[in-house]
């Protein structure tokens, strides 16, 4: 019993000490700890005689802890105050020496003269004296530790205060009549508060994607430029292999025709035509598209490892023509394209703050087109043919047609993605078309849980961000994808965010039912 | 006069030298409940499949109310309302009861993927109907508010009734129904010889069905046709079936229909 009371504590410091290394690792802490400099007017950007920023940094820290305080209050709902606050500390504690172990032995190595950026591009000796807070090891990692700890408790005793007083509960209740009398006012039907909530959710969440790359600087830029135009080819992909269960392995050959019919398009060399970005980023999406349509055509009456194996060749065969001396006219061989346009508007190329938005605006479109292609006698019939082809078509399924469908929207947002790909880059060539990039495809649609929308931001994030982050690393993401599938397929078959299933019938029964009382607590 | 549901005229398949279906001849009345029984491996799920359009017979008709089907891709087949279930359940597991009756009605929706992504009226409209008959539906075989758990989280009758729900919800004319009450116990069977009944006399569909339960067989037909080795032995009302000497031979083994004969006499001496 006694150990059941402090579990939680334990867990909650374990997570939340690991997720502060990670930030640390990765230099969001100074990101997080500029943001809030930003917040309070006092920015400065690091520098060995203020000590502001190193206020700003504790304050960060100090905030994890708080939030940290707050989530084992939570769980620990029928605690005493004494058996709360106990957690609180405990896991400030624990989450304080693994931070302070991390900076002790780090700031040590350090301060003998050892350069860790060879290994992790964020931690280099500027900044490494930031998190030491310019003094010595011990001190920083002591003062991570208090920081952390007193934050839990504060956290804790807020949150405990927070559920244990009456009047909390009345004016939660309040806020919930409001929001339903608005709610219906505004005749959103039968479950406002879900609706209203879901709507904050979108601005807070639009609020963040648009705040962000203004001030999370042009590195983060460029990663997360990378994981939104995976995160499109994952999407796309999903269509194909998630939803409608043909696997195909040669997606990148439809990434490889958008970039190519881009940058060919835009490009001085070696043809000249100079067209307009928007109208060749059509052209590309259309041209991927048949391209989808055309190898579907004699392919898709093929079935499991034989489509696997053809498309397999497909994606090679395309990278082999685009750098072969037969095509070194059209293609410019293995040189590849250079001086690929940037998109502009009304005069003004975009700078990598605009294309970030941009990014990450056709990404929710994307994602909101294959949410409500997913919901739709479209999607049905696709994930039917995944389940069981032959029962598909006895059900009245035009299969082939269904599958073709599949393959060509699929082909066409991969050709959306590598002209943007060709674009940002401003340059394309046949080996940024290998193999690997249908692999990578593959795993982020797996790993995230197949069919599922929001697991492929999740997959995309986790496989594409993090070895962005540790790039000096990079030789060894193949041995971490390995480990992580296996990983995945033993404790998490389903994916990391499985795809979940609408409640129809209850839907049904919602939106019809006056008659349905909801429960008042 | 109107053509028969279904009229196959001298049906043959073949798979390499076994002769799976031998030139039979069959007639399904419409609004009937037409039943095909036979020992095991005696080609009844081959004809089956030569009527719902997963085998093209090698020689032979197939006439749906007179108009020929065989050959033709089993998704036209079932649009021109030709609906059935499987042996092995075969429903779409990863899917809900609710969508899995959705798929059902593929053929009566109209909606494509543009109109998905806009969300235009006539999508909205469409989409509600075919819930608020998936819905009906499920309320006919008696699954209400067991609609949206995965189909293979449903129990064993369940599977069974949704298989012919969502066969129903394609409006077909015809029902293939392939050993509907295999597996189940007595009182699921008799829940589904009602179901059957209902299904003919309150939406007026045809029935054609195999089934190894006798009871079943012999209770709700209105006329069995008997295979064996691919031919049809025998064809009549359930009380003709019964007395049969090909069919008990057929099922018993040679010989057998004298000594039943016998057997007969002596229990009527008996008593």
């Amino acid at each position: 019993m006694k150990q059941n009371k402090i579990k939680q504590g334990v867990i909650t410091g374990l997570t939340f000490g690991l997720i502060f290394i990670f930030l640390i690792l990765t230099g969001f802490t100074q990101v997080g700890s500029d943001m809030i400099g930003n917040l309070l007017g006092n920015f400065e950007k690091a520098g060995a005689e203020n000590a502001l920023p190193v206020i700003n940094l504790i304050l960060f820290t100090g905030l994890i802890g708080l939030l940290m305080g707050l989530s084992t209050s939570k769980a620990n709902l029928s605690n005493t105050w004494l058996a709360s606050l106990l957690n609180s500390i405990l896991a400030g504690l624990i989450a304080g020496l693994l931070v302070g172990a991390v900076i002790l032995v780090t700031g040590s190595f350090h301060s003998q003269g050892v350069d860790f950026r060879n290994y992790l591009p964020k931690l280099g000796s500027e900044q490494m004296n930031y998190l030491l807070h310019y003094t010595t090891p011990l001190a920083a990692g002591t003062t991570y530790l208090i920081t952390s700890t007193v934050a839990s408790l504060i956290g804790g005793a807020i949150g405990k205060a927070f559920r244990q007083q009456s009047w909390t509960a009345h004016s939660m209740t309040w806020t919930k009549n409001t929001v339903k009398n608005i709610g219906k006012k505004l005749k959103l039907g039968q479950s406002p508060q879900r609706k209203i909530i879901t709507i904050l959710g979108l601005i807070v969440a639009g609020g963040l994607l648009y705040l962000l790359p203004l001030v999370w600087g042009s590195y983060w830029n460029y990663t997360m430029g990378t994981v939104a135009i995976y995160i499109l080819l994952g999407i796309g992909l999903n269509i194909i292999v998630g939803f409608s269960g043909q696997l195909v392995l040669g997606y990148v050959a439809f990434f490889a025709t958008g970039a190519y019919t881009f940058a060919l398009l835009t490009a001085p060399q070696p043809h000249a035509i100079l067209m307009n970005v928007w109208l060749a980023v059509g052209i590309s999406v259309i041209v991927s598209t048949l391209t989808g349509l055309l190898l579907g055509l004699p392919i898709l009456n093929l079935r499991g490892d034989y489509l696997a194996i053809v498309t397999l060749g497909f994606g090679e065969i395309v990278r082999i023509l685009i750098r072969s001396d037969l095509l070194t006219f059209l293609t410019n061989g293995p040189k590849g394209v250079t001086n690929v346009v940037q998109p502009s508007w009304l005069g003004k190329v975009f700078s990598d703050v605009n294309y970030t938005h941009f990014l990450f605006l056709l990404v929710l479109i994307a994602l909101f087109i294959a949410k409500r292609l997913k919901d739709s006698r479209t999607g049905r019939s696709w994930i039917a043919i995944r389940e069981d082809q032959t029962v598909a078509q006895a059900t009245g399924i035009n299969t082939f047609k269904s599958k073709l469908l599949a393959l060509a929207l699929g082909a066409a947002l991969a050709g959306l993605a590598g002209a943007l790909f060709a674009s940002r880059n401003q340059f394309t060539g046949p080996e940024d078309f290998t193999l690997m990039v249908s692999v990578n495809v593959l795993c982020i649609v797996i790993v995230g849980g197949m069919g599922s929308l929001p697991g492929i931001v999740v997959g995309a994030m986790v496989l594409k961000g993090l070895p962005e982050i540790l790039r000096e690393l990079d030789d060894y993401r193949l041995l971490v994808f390995g480990a992580l599938l296996i990983a995945m397929m033993i404790i998490r078959p389903q994916g990391l965010w499985p795809a979940k299933k609408v409640s129809l019938e209850l839907q049904r029964k919602d939106s019809l039912g006056d008659n349905i009382q909801e429960v008042e607590p | 006069m109107k053509p028969p549901a279904i009229q196959t005229k001298n049906v043959t398949k073949r798979f390499g030298g076994l002769t799976a279906v031998d030139a039979v001849n069959l007639v399904v009345p419409e609004s009937s409940i037409s039943s095909i029984i036979g020992p095991n491996g005696a080609g009844k799920t081959t004809l089956f499949n030569c009527v719902s359009g997963f085998y093209t017979p090698e020689e032979g008709e197939i006439l749906f109310f007179g108009e020929p089907i065989q050959g033709l891709p089993t998704h036209r087949i079932c649009k021109m309302g030709i609906a059935r279930t499987y042996q092995n359940i075969r429903l779409f597991k990863e899917m809900t009861a609710v969508e899995n009756i959705l798929v059902g009605q593929h053929c009566s929706m109209t909606n494509n993927w543009a109109d998905a992504i806009f969300h235009d009226r006539r999508f909205r409209r469409e989409e509600e109907n075919a819930l608020n008959t998936a819905c009906e539906l499920l309320d006919f075989i008696g699954l209400s508010g067991l609609g949206d758990s995965l189909a293979l989280n449903l129990p064993y009758g369940a599977q069974r009734r949704l298989e012919i729900a969502r066969a129903l919800a394609s409006h077909p004319s015809l029902l293939l129904l392939d050993e509907p009450t295999a597996g189940m116990n007595p009182q699921e069977t008799e829940e589904m010889k009602a179901l059957i009944k209902n299904l003919r006399d309150q939406l007026k569909i045809t029935i054609l069905l195999i089934e190894h339960d006798m009871r079943v067989v012999m209770d709700i037909s209105d006329k069995i046709t008997v295979l064996d080795y691919g031919v049809k032995i025998a064809e009549g009302i359930p009380s003709e079936i019964q007395n049969n000497d090909k069919v008990i031979e057929a099922y018993l083994g040679p010989g057998t229909a004298k000594m039943t004969e016998k057997l007969k006499q002596k229990n009527n001496n008996y008593a």
